[in-house]
């Protein structure tokens, strides 16, 4: 009979013997996981949607007067100056009210009576992938506004702002249910593993007697944290992927959501989760045996 | 490393003390010798220290002071994986049985050949044999707790044995029995001292050493006393 043969026939009848808090820890770490993907699965959409969003991200910097060539290229030199930027582009004034009437569409005859220089003209200023982080786009604002003749600046603040911290709060809410999963998962495999050496002490004590070694008597505690780990997760993730595609199936069609591409997990997310599951569990038993298994 | 003796002595004790707190001494200076494939007989009242003794022997214990070696190894300084294999070579069947009392007898007497990964086939063979020669054939699938004191007695023998130990440590092997089950404990423990094992029985039963012709000491307040030497 092989090491192996023998611990997975002691796993088995630990199983058992003690099915009952097995399967409320199992339950425990599925739903730990299932708390914790389930605001990450947000989280990760949400920086989707912030990303796509971003693409669209531009200043419009209003301006006082209507900027000659020269005064363009000082106005871009100083913008430069801040940092890089993906795109700076110059609105003049008729370009502004072309733009605006085309809005109009049908509508446009309102602007009949108006004068031909009555809308601003602007810079249009796209930065870079990289600022977009909210404060360092107010730097950016507050930069552009004290350029010569700019007289305000826009870039949809409040919108931003509110994305900004709502994007914050699941963050937040990513890692507090990250760290409920760290401590239930390792409590409760922890507990169970120590009732399982409590209500079994007779018999390691009669393995340490025979001379059972160490690995012999610790491996299969081991395993069942390993296998409470593993199923936990999986099985919380597959809860969550049913939960995933009730939700899409409910909210498709037109609408706001229908304006984002919602997406499960990576392969490679769902394996850290599983992975990163397997690691607690299995530190939560061997924390257990480190106090309670006196061989 | 293994409980073979390379000397021809299994059990070396030399001035071993065991006092148990507060100043309750249980062996005072014990010394004792015994020879590999020898079967020896530890009597004496009711705690005179036979239990100890063989609690100490089999590391269930640690001695207060002296030297316990077996198989020329200092078995209170082992540690690991070469204690739990020092200890797969000494089968102990103790006063208290120390069976799993919600397992069948198959598996009590299984878990010392499992230890030592013995394949299934193996382990099902000589567990049907043990059964057979200690007369509970048909108590193989019983779980221990339904069992009589004198069933449970010999279960706990038959686990002793099962891993063909080089030394068997017996502590009152019959207390529970009938004087025909005494005679097949007895055979049994007799057939694996000619097979080569070194048998040590404490017992206070004189019907099973009064017409042997092994050494017989006996331990009296914490002492040891030789009562008869062995025939050479």
């Amino acid at each position: 009979m092989s090491f192996w043969f023998a611990v997975f026939r002691q796993v088995g009848r630990n199983l058992r013997q003690t099915w009952p808090s097995q399967f409320m820890t199992l339950l425990t770490v599925s739903l730990s996981v299932l708390i914790f993907a389930f605001f990450f699965l947000i989280y990760n959409n949400m920086l989707r949607v912030g990303d796509k969003l971003g693409d669209d991200l531009q200043l419009v910097v209003y301006l006082e007067e209507e900027p000659g060539p020269e005064m363009q290229e000082q106005l871009r030199k100083k913008i430069l100056a801040f940092d890089d930027v993906e795109e700076i582009r110059f609105i003049s004034k008729a370009e502004a009210l072309r733009t605006f009437s085309d809005q109009l569409g049908d509508d446009r005859d309102v602007l009949d009576d108006m004068p031909q220089d009555f809308l601003p003209a602007s810079i249009e200023v796209v930065p870079l992938k990289n600022l977009r982080n909210l404060s360092q786009l107010k730097l950016f604002s507050e930069y552009l506004a004290k350029l010569p003749a700019a007289e305000k600046v826009q870039y949809g603040q409040d919108w931003i702002e509110r994305f900004y911290y709502f994007t914050r709060l699941i963050s937040i809410i990513v890692l507090l249910s990250g760290g409920l999963l760290i401590l239930t998962s390792v409590f409760m495999v922890s507990y169970t593993i120590r009732l399982t050496i409590l209500g079994r002490q007779a018999e390691l004590e009669l393995l340490k007697l025979v001379g059972a070694t160490n690995y012999y008597i610790r491996t299969p505690f081991l395993i069942e944290g390993l296998l409470q780990g593993f199923i936990g997760s999986i099985l919380g993730l597959i809860s969550l992927y049913s939960l995933f595609q009730w939700i899409k199936l409910k909210f498709s069609g037109p609408g706001i959501m229908s304006m984002f591409e919602f997406s499960f997990f990576q392969v490679t997310t769902i394996s850290t989760i599983i992975a990163l599951s397997i690691v607690l569990c299995a530190v939560g038993s061997y924390t257990s045996m480190q106090k309670f298994l006196r061989i | 490393m293994t409980a073979t003796s390379t000397n021809g002595i299994m059990i070396e004790m030399i001035k071993v003390s065991k006092t148990y707190p507060p100043e309750t001494k249980a062996l005072s200076d014990v010394s004792l010798s015994v020879a590999t494939g020898e079967m020896f007989f530890l009597i004496g009242m009711s705690g005179a220290g036979k239990t100890t003794l063989l609690k100490l022997l089999c590391n269930m214990e640690s001695p207060t002071n002296g030297l316990i070696e077996i198989g020329g190894v200092n078995i209170h300084r082992t540690r690991g994986r070469k204690l739990a294999r020092l200890r797969q070579k000494v089968g102990v069947a103790y006063q208290d049985f120390k069976l799993l009392t919600d397992r069948t007898v198959a598996e009590n007497i299984a878990i010392s050949m499992e230890v030592s990964y013995k394949k299934p086939q193996h382990i099902k063979k000589r567990v049907r044999d043990l059964l057979d020669q200690l007369s509970l054939a048909g108590k193989h699938d019983t779980i221990t707790a339904e069992l009589s004191r004198g069933e449970q007695q010999r279960v706990a023998l038959a686990r002793a044995v099962a891993n063909s130990p080089t030394l068997i440590l017996v502590d009152e092997p019959t207390g529970n029995l009938d004087s025909t089950t005494t005679e097949r404990v007895m055979e049994l423990l007799t057939k694996c001292n000619k097979s080569g094992a070194t048998v040590v029985i404490a017992t206070h039963d004189h019907s099973i050493y009064t017409n042997t012709h092994h050494r017989i000491m006996e331990l009296q307040h914490g002492r040891l006393n030789l009562v008869r030497k062995g025939a050479s």
